[in-house]
């Protein structure tokens, strides 16, 4: 059998013009990779994904409205509070593991293992657009059609959510290689973060001097900023807007930090 | 010299920190956090230098243990070394010791649109060459079974099938030849040699002094981790066999 040679590229190519080349094609496999592994390579594996949070808000909704009963728009708050957190939660644990996950790459081949961190998280950003469509929906079926202004603020504060999750991602995936157990650690704060963001609750009830340490937490300014343009149609202070950037810049900053400084030799820990 | 360089490995040395208890996870930290650590430094490379011309095959040999997949893993940019440099002037494809890493829960295709493109290969010439890495595997049969179903054989010729479209410039192979029949070894040796003819690089590991003395121009023997011997492929092949066999006979 003779097969045609792949080296009809010329020899003299050099690294980084071949790599540069690849990466885009990289991503994408890499994306798809991801999606094939998680949903079956199906749109129903992809459907019945959603069912969680949408039946968390369900639920949710159910027993709180009651409780709440006094705040109209509740249930908005609800479907953006739980949607936003969905994204963070289900991004930062398959960021944490991306490393795990793909060591097989890591261990054998030359991948710029950067890729393999940001990739992983593709999946629940593609959730997040779909999330994002299911928010507007309910907005619009509400009488509170958002207008291009506070979609435009709306997605910078997403924007604000993802670099967050990138920064944490990047971190926590080596130091994942070095704690076996950090996934464990992490759940057990995403379980008890999940009710120190004010997603189920309005952050209101709370006695003013404890929403400062409330919004120490990463998701807590996104989700109330986001409440107050999308649901009650007002605009968070600079100051407010000058807080939540430098909070996503420091969450990216230091997980840039942490993952330089480790990564090189992450491949030893696999 | 007069070829150009193709790879450039000055004064390398690796060592690994052995730790007497081994701690790795947050618990186990925390638990013992009063209880100091001894580390041990096991030194695995001790300032390796060479060089392989553009187009020039080199071997590498030694024993169990003597450094010969730490040193493939550094030229092939999975590990760093401690002191010393590496520098590749063309890009790189490895295929380390049993095969290159799979997806398991993917079927043949997509784990070679997934490795194709990690080793360079753009998604249409991945399309492109589909079919032809298969037959060359001789796995068309199975290509939508996932890779969690197949043999250590099927998936290791798998591996070579891929790497053997994707490479550019430089091969990196431990322990080539050794994988599937003898129909199968018989084409990778045929490929090995239309890629060679064709102006590629390779650095090749093995223990067969037989595959050294054959398809490589020039051969390194290690001995814990320092080059012990470094001459044309067939002086130190035959130098390794003696230095078993004098191991042999004083034991």
């Amino acid at each position: 059998m003779t097969l045609p040679l792949a080296s009809s590229a010329p020899i003299a190519s050099t690294a980084s013009n071949a790599r540069g080349r690849s990466y885009a094609g990289l991503v994408w496999t890499l994306v798809r990779t991801d999606f094939k592994t998680r949903y079956h390579g199906t749109a129903g594996g992809f459907a019945w994904a959603l069912l969680k949070p949408m039946g968390m808000f369900v639920v949710l909704m159910g027993v709180f409205s009651f409780l709440f009963a006094s705040k109209p728009t509740y249930k908005l708050d609800l479907i953006v509070g739980l949607f936003l957190w969905d994204f963070f939660a289900e991004g930062t644990k398959s960021g944490l593991m991306s490393l795990n996950t793909k060591s097989y790459l890591l261990a054998k081949t030359r991948v710029p293992s950067w890729i393999l961190v940001v990739t992983s998280i593709a999946n629940a950003v593609i959730t997040l657009v779909v999330f994002v469509v299911v928010i507007g929906l309910f907005l619009l079926a509400t009488g509170h059609a958002p207008t291009m202004g506070t979609l435009l603020v709306f997605g910078l504060y997403c924007a604000a959510l993802v670099a967050m999750v990138v920064g944490f991602a990047l971190g926590s995936s080596v130091l994942f290689l070095r704690y076996r157990d950090l996934n464990q650690v992490w759940d057990l704060m995403l379980q008890a973060g999940f009710f120190l963001a004010p997603i189920i609750y309005p952050l209101g009830i709370l006695p003013e001097r404890f929403h400062f340490y409330l919004y120490l937490w990463p998701p807590t300014p996104v989700i109330e900023f986001s409440r107050m343009v999308l649901v009650a149609g007002a605009m968070p202070t600079l100051r407010g807007h000058t807080y939540l950037a430098i909070d996503a810049a420091v969450c990216l900053i230091v997980g840039i930090i942490v993952f330089t400084r480790l990564s090189p030799r992450a491949a030893e820990y696999v | 010299m007069s070829a150009p360089l193709m790879l450039e490995v000055d004064a390398v040395s690796k060592s690994f920190a052995i730790p007497s208890v081994r701690r790795d996870t947050v618990r186990e930290h925390v638990l013992a956090a009063f209880k100091p650590r001894r580390f041990d430094q096991l030194q695995v490379l001790d300032g390796i230098s060479f060089a392989v011309a553009r187009g020039e095959a080199v071997g590498i040999m030694g024993r169990n243990g003597c450094g010969k997949s730490t040193l493939l893993k550094i030229l092939s940019g999975v590990y760093l070394p401690d002191r010393g440099t590496v520098q590749a002037h063309g890009s790189i494809t490895p295929v380390l010791e049993l095969g290159v890493g799979w997806n398991t829960e993917l079927d043949a295709i997509d784990n070679v649109m997934l490795i194709g493109s990690v080793m360079g290969m753009s998604i249409a010439e991945i399309r492109h060459s589909l079919d032809d890495i298969l037959a060359f595997a001789e796995l068309e049969r199975f290509a939508k079974l996932k890779l969690k179903h197949y043999s250590s054989g099927m998936s290791e010729r798998l591996g070579y099938a891929i790497a053997f479209k994707a490479v550019r410039d430089v091969l990196i192979l431990d322990e080539i030849f050794a994988v599937g029949d003898a129909g199968f070894k018989q084409r990778c040796e045929a490929r090995y040699l239309e890629l060679r003819a064709h102006g590629h690089t390779a650095v090749i590991v093995s223990h067969d002094p037989r595959i050294i003395a054959t398809y490589c121009d020039r051969a390194l023997l290690l001995d814990a981790g320092r080059v012990a011997f470094e001459g044309p492929a067939r002086d130190v092949a035959a130098h390794y066999v003696s230095t078993l066999t004098h191991a042999g006979s004083a034991s």
